[in-house]
């Protein structure tokens, strides 16, 4: 019907397959991986797999849209809102272990964030939705319930937010190596850029702050993949690429076959 | 500066300065537990028998005696007022200070390590 739903499908899309790349390929990377690492790695790859399924439901959403199917819209919302009520978890279990290093404590504020998930659920399931309004652009689905925009703008919004920039503030801080600053920098501020998009995404009324939001989760997810893997030109720009030395052989500066002016 | 002085964690401290190619000052242990405990006296007589007491397991007591001499009286860290008794002098307890200060930066610089480590 629509040039802009289908441009919406798409970039729905590309935001899943972009994110399920991206925890398959940290899935499989196995240098990353370490006694230290695999807690927030496993969470990574569960936070990415999340916004991941999200986007892929969202997508169906956006055909279902496109072909003026409105009940199968509001089904596949309410189906897309089970990983999105659940996304903070993995979060909030990342953030936490790693400013505490404690996997107990990181569980229990993980537990405290799925109660935050399934209260926003319940009153999503209890009150419904209003009927899709469905625009050149997009479609737009509007929650009954106040309160259940508020469990999700404190519980995915505030508190992770404010966690992001208080490890942010702790790194700016502190002198890291350049390598170390990209890497935490970038993935910091795309988990950010992911997360507060796709609650923008979630409560905008108006259409087109919707298809921007989803721009800037494509945008989010691209950023994350290049904190891990950044092109060759990008790490000669920053002056963090890997440069492999030959140790040098202080013997042969008395070795007359070698010119060590050369 | 807390009263009790830990030796296990003041010999890390002074592996870790080692570690960076700081041999003495913040990275000799003989000289941190010396300053730690003429500090923990301040304003009164230590005796080299509580020097001792927490040197022992890292020193033995000729080159404690010989740094007692060598370093802290020679650059007038501090002042022997009688047998076996030392009093930390100002210029001790600026020393002692800088301890501290090296303590706070490894505790700090650690953090940071293992929080950067757990990145995933």
């Amino acid at each position: 019907m629509s040039a802009g739903l289908l441009l919406n499908t798409t970039i729905c899309f590309a935001i899943a397959i972009i994110c399920l790349t991206f925890a398959a390929v940290i899935t499989r990377n196995k240098s990353l991986w370490n006694d230290r690492t695999k807690p927030s790695l496993r969470a990574l790859i569960s936070l990415w797999s999340l916004v991941a399924i999200t986007y892929l439901f969202t997508a169906f959403r956006m055909i279902a849209a496109y072909a003026n199917n409105t009940e199968l819209d509001m089904s596949v919302y309410y189906v897309a809102a089970i990983p999105f009520a659940f996304i903070s978890v993995p979060l909030a279990y990342i953030l936490m272990y790693i400013l505490t290093g404690n996997k107990q404590t990181s569980r229990f504020i993980g537990l405290i964030f799925s109660i935050f998930g399934l209260a926003y659920l319940m009153l999503l399931f209890s009150q419904g939705v209003m009927e899709p309004r469905v625009s050149y652009w997009s479609s737009l689905i509007t929650v009954n319930s106040d309160i259940a925009i508020n469990i999700y703008l404190t519980g995915l919004f505030i508190l992770p937010t404010a966690m992001i920039l208080g490890i942010m503030t702790l790194i700016f801080l502190r002198k890291v190596s350049k390598k170390q600053l990209y890497h935490t920098t970038l993935l910091l501020v795309s988990i950010s850029f992911v997360i507060d998009f796709m609650l923008v995404d979630m409560i905008t009324n108006i259409d087109v702050m919707q298809l921007a939001a989803r721009i800037f989760v494509l945008i989010g997810s691209i950023l994350a993949y290049l904190s891990y893997f950044p092109p060759l030109t990008l790490q000669e720009r920053l002056g963090i690429e890997e440069k492999h030395y030959e140790p040098y052989d202080e013997m042969d500066e008395f070795d007359p076959e070698v010119d060590v002016n050369a | 500066m807390p009263d009790k002085i830990n030796l296990d964690f003041e010999k890390k401290v002074a592996e870790f300065y080692q570690s960076l190619g700081i041999n003495q000052g913040p990275g000799d242990i003989q000289y941190r537990i010396i300053l730690l405990v003429l500090k923990k006296n301040e304003g009164e007589i230590t005796e080299f028998a509580e020097i001792r007491k927490y040197t022992d397991k890292v020193a033995d007591r000729g080159s404690i005696g010989s740094k007692m001499k060598t370093v802290f009286q020679f650059e007038g860290l501090a002042e022997k007022v009688q047998r076996g008794g030392y009093v930390i002098t100002d210029k001790g307890l600026i020393a002692a200070n800088f301890i501290k200060e090296t303590s706070v930066f490894y505790k700090r610089t650690k953090k940071m390590q293992t929080m950067l480590e757990r990145l995933p």
